[in-house]
């Protein structure tokens, strides 16, 4: 069988004067043009008293700006029948507007007119208010989302990825225009965007219209690196959760590295051998996390033996150093405290022992053939190019999976043991309040 | 004959047993594949006392197949870069695969097991059970599944096959046996009233070539009987409320019945169900609720049109102190929605973000598969979608008006508010 590798499309990548990174991609047979705006500022940015407020912003970038009053962006894709949407990491924050090709030239005067002058007028600020806290409300009914945001406030103590893009009620309550403008005026700009274009169109025909959209705007946008670093772990931190659910929920997790890290390769095995998958290179109809994986060890160990309804693993690519993170959820009478244990067993078996030959072998052919399939569409291709662009840079791709492709036995072993140390580790339980279900 | 390049449009035969073979092209530049086989196998189809059988059954054809066994299979996905999944609804279940398209071969290999020679093996009928389980006290802890659950309770009769979600109740999944597994099994995953469709390369015969090659063996070929969908129940004129404190959200829903997918309304009240709370965020609902007045982060409507009838709903999610307003809002609008005309100013901008849904859903061999069963499924002409932009444009006012009234209307319809109340 011919080898297949990550099929990274033929792309075209400069940056403006003023510091704003572009990257086309033509597709001359794809009927949609799909355009994204990543800028390298997400909830990593924020401090306390102002948690949220990238998210805010966000929503912000859809209430007006110069050429585009409320509810015009909207309208203005809308009627060409295209879509848009954005979303805020810890890492990032991302807009996107897909629309059919001949149509382009809309998504691009939307993003050159909100890059650096959106209005966020204090009254539609008081209004999104209740719309972010009803979002925020909507994640809590969730104890999955209580148990994510524990563990994270347990695992930083400075580092901001200790809150949720989503940001503290209370930080919420008391955010003001002001502070949503000041926020916007100091992170968002030139220097902190990638433009990235895919679909219809011809590279020769748009750069310059693209340079004539977005030229002309001021260069800005302050370093949004982050300079806290968040002091080594001295010793496990736990919590325990209670409300309304179903059956026990554990999450675990421990201290890992940012993607930059030499010892990434060996993580992203680690997380397909242990949950079956990665966030990185996932095939399949929907980017990762999607169903189940019989094949993986959690599965096998917690799924399979009656003790689990659903395990998995996660290390999410971070700029910055964050979390690998296992997540079960128990069986109808079993205990939290029995997962937790059979969790860490499966655990302290792989760094004892690291993962046999052929789970290896097994697990770089997952990777592999994830790889191979992941662009597929105008969107999803702009998403991808544009998630490693904003994180690091869109050939990392294919320099990880060489990496992930040659990485022996030894040194996922020794990453797994490095990984999985009981000093490094965070626990939540979350077990339903007596009487739950009503 | 359709344009063997165009994603858009379906080809079809039926075999002598009843099989219907479907194919659709992948989107251009794409390289994967996907083969879908849906019998009548639905959760309506449960037998009495054992509900929830239909959900465990189409679990299980996933979980070991022919010379694969549940390891054995996952591991042959992975090497593939492949993925099999299942789907049960009210009328149908079916199998999905998913990978690349230089194993189609494989692929429908792996799919056709699936369908007809599953394991059922004892070990995995008890990790579905315990599954299900907890779909069930989920359906019972989440505001948003228990204001679902009761509204279908509500409006539809006893007997009626959209009254229920299909995980069954502790009791019926407790008693659910292999034997129950493989009876219903055999009974219902036919080839009569059964379809496998194709997205992937390769002209209409060679498929059925392809699918004569895998797909032989049913053990029924006859279609068992649609159970009836008829009948109405009397939803109460005040809302339902079911108090779940500790939660943070109070969902809103308000649902009642609506047309079926072959009735030729269906394009007007998909319309009328797009201006009110469809796709585009120029909807009624998301523009008042959320945009106007900031009450609450979703607001949508819904209509299900299937086989045999279907149903509406619109929702939103907001706090409990907004819960009043919001819930005037919702039915002040789905009650607008029929009784008044649309401006031609609103209709045509939503009409226009209709129209080009359709070109974003087939950007991938996924999303144009998903078509590609609705039109199978619902034996709509191969060039339904082709001709979807003319049909939608073709709507006046008033026919979407009329279509509201006949397909989102709150005769027959109940409110459902579930979640904490201060």
């Amino acid at each position: 069988m011919p080898k297949r590798v990550a099929r990274l499309p033929a792309m075209e990548s400069f940056a403006l004067p003023n510091g704003l990174r572009v990257i086309l991609v033509p597709q001359p047979a794809s009927p949609t043009a799909s355009v994204w705006v990543w800028y390298r500022v997400g909830s990593k940015n924020e401090w306390p008293g102002v948690t949220g407020a990238s998210h805010w912003v966000e929503h912000m970038l859809f209430q007006g700006s110069p050429r585009y009053g409320k509810g015009v962006i909207d309208r203005a894709v809308v009627e060409v029948g295209g879509i848009l949407n954005a979303f805020t990491d810890t890492d990032f924050t991302a807009y996107l507007t897909t629309v059919p090709r001949e149509h382009l030239a809309v998504p691009i005067a939307i993003e050159s007119d909100r890059m650096t002058r959106a209005l966020i007028a204090p009254e539609e600020v008081e209004r999104e208010r209740t719309v972010i806290d009803s979002e925020r409300e909507g994640n809590e009914n969730w104890p999955g989302f209580r148990v994510d945001q524990e563990l994270n406030a347990l695992a930083f103590r400075r580092h901001p990825y200790r809150w949720d893009p989503l940001g503290y009620a209370e930080d919420i309550k008391a955010l003001t225009p002001t502070d949503l403008q000041s926020y916007y005026h100091r992170f968002y700009g030139t220097h902190n965007a990638t433009l990235v274009v895919v679909g219809g169109f011809s590279a020769e025909e748009w750069r310059p219209k693209i340079e004539e959209a977005f030229g002309g705007l001021p260069e800005g946008g302050d370093d949004p690196t982050v300079k806290v670093v968040e002091p080594p772990p001295r010793g496990e931190r736990r919590s325990y959760l209670h409300g309304p659910g179903t059956t026990p929920i554990i999450e675990v997790g421990w201290r890992a590295p940012a993607l930059t890290d030499p010892s990434t390769p060996a993580t992203v095995l680690l997380d397909v051998i242990l949950g079956g998958e990665t966030r990185l290179f996932a095939s399949g109809s929907a980017w990762g996390r999607s169903g189940e994986h019989p094949s993986a060890r959690l599965y096998r160990r917690l799924v399979d033996t009656g003790l689990a309804v659903r395990a998995s693993s996660e290390w999410r690519p971070r700029v910055h150093p964050g979390l690998f993170t296992i997540d079960a959820q128990a069986a109808k009478g079993v205990s939290a405290q029995r997962l937790e244990d059979a969790i860490l067993a499966e655990v302290d078996r792989l760094a004892k022992k690291g993962p046999t030959l052929a789970e290896l072998r097994q697990a770089k052919e997952k990777v592999e053939r994830g790889a191979a399939l992941a662009y597929e569409g105008a969107t999803r291709t702009a998403f991808r190019v544009g998630y490693f662009a904003v994180l690091d840079s869109p050939a990392l791709e294919g320099r990880l999976l060489g990496q992930i492709l040659k990485t022996p036995r030894k040194v996922v072993l020794d990453t797994a043991r490095a990984l999985f140390r009981s000093e490094a580790r965070v626990v939540v339980h979350y077990t339903p309040d007596p009487g739950s279900p009503p | 004959m359709s344009d063997r390049a165009d994603p858009l449009a379906i080809e079809r035969t039926v075999r002598s047993d009843g099989l219907e073979i479907v194919r659709q092209s992948s989107p251009p530049g794409t390289a994967s594949f996907s083969a879908t086989y849906l019998g009548p196998a639905g959760f309506a189809y449960d037998p009495s006392g054992r509900e929830g059988t239909a959900s465990v059954t189409s679990h299980l054809l996933t979980s070991g197949a022919g010379r694969w066994d549940r390891l054995a299979l996952a591991r042959e996905l992975d090497r593939l870069g492949a993925s099999l999944s299942t789907r049960c609804d009210p009328e149908s279940s079916g199998v999905t695969v998913w990978g690349p398209a230089s194993s189609s071969r494989r692929l429908m290999e792996l799919l056709a097991a699936s369908v007809l020679h599953p394991r059922f093996a004892a070990r995995d009928l008890e990790r579905v059970r315990r599954q299900l389980l907890e779909r069930q006290l989920q359906e019972e802890t989440q505001p948003d599944s228990r204001a679902e659950r009761v509204l279908f309770e509500t409006v539809f009769p006893v007997g009626h096959p959209y009254r229920l979600s299909g995980v069954g109740t502790r009791r019926s999944v407790q008693k659910i046996s292999r034997v129950d597994v493989v009876r219903f099994h055999r009974a219902q995953f036919t080839s009569a009233n059964g379809l496998v469709l194709v997205t992937g390369p390769g002209t209409l015969e060679a498929v059925a070539r392809e699918v004569r090659r895998v797909f032989s063996g049913f053990q029924t070929e006859a279609a068992p009987g649609a159970p009836p969908a008829k009948g109405s129940a009397s939803p109460p004129k005040r809302p339902m409320s079911i108090a779940m404190e500790g939660r943070s959200q109070v969902e809103v829903l308000v649902g009642g019945p609506s047309i079926a997918r072959a009735d030729p309304r269906f394009a007007a009240v998909h319309m009328a169900n797009e201006v009110l709370g469809g796709r585009s965020m120029l909807n009624r609902l998301f523009q008042r609720v959320r945009e106007t007045n900031g009450l609450a982060y979703h607001a949508s409507s819904e209509v299900e049109a299937m086989r045999w009838g279907g149903y509406w709903t619109a929702q939103a999610g907001t706090g409990p102190k907004r819960v009043a307003r919001v819930i005037e809002m919702v039915e002040q609008e789905v009650d607008r929605i029929s009784e008044e005309l649309i401006p031609a100013s609103e209709l045509d901008q939503i009409r226009e973000s209709a129209i080009g849904q359709i070109p974003l859903q087939v950007e991938t061999t996924s999303g144009a598969h998903e078509l590609g069963l609705d039109l199978a499924y619902h034996h709509l002409p191969g060039s339904f979608y082709r001709d979807w932009p003319g049909t939608l444009r073709a709507l006046t006012r008033a026919q979407v008006r009329r279509g509201a009234e006949s397909g989102i209307n709150r005769r027959g319809a109940v409110t459902v508010v579930a979640g904490p109340t201060h």
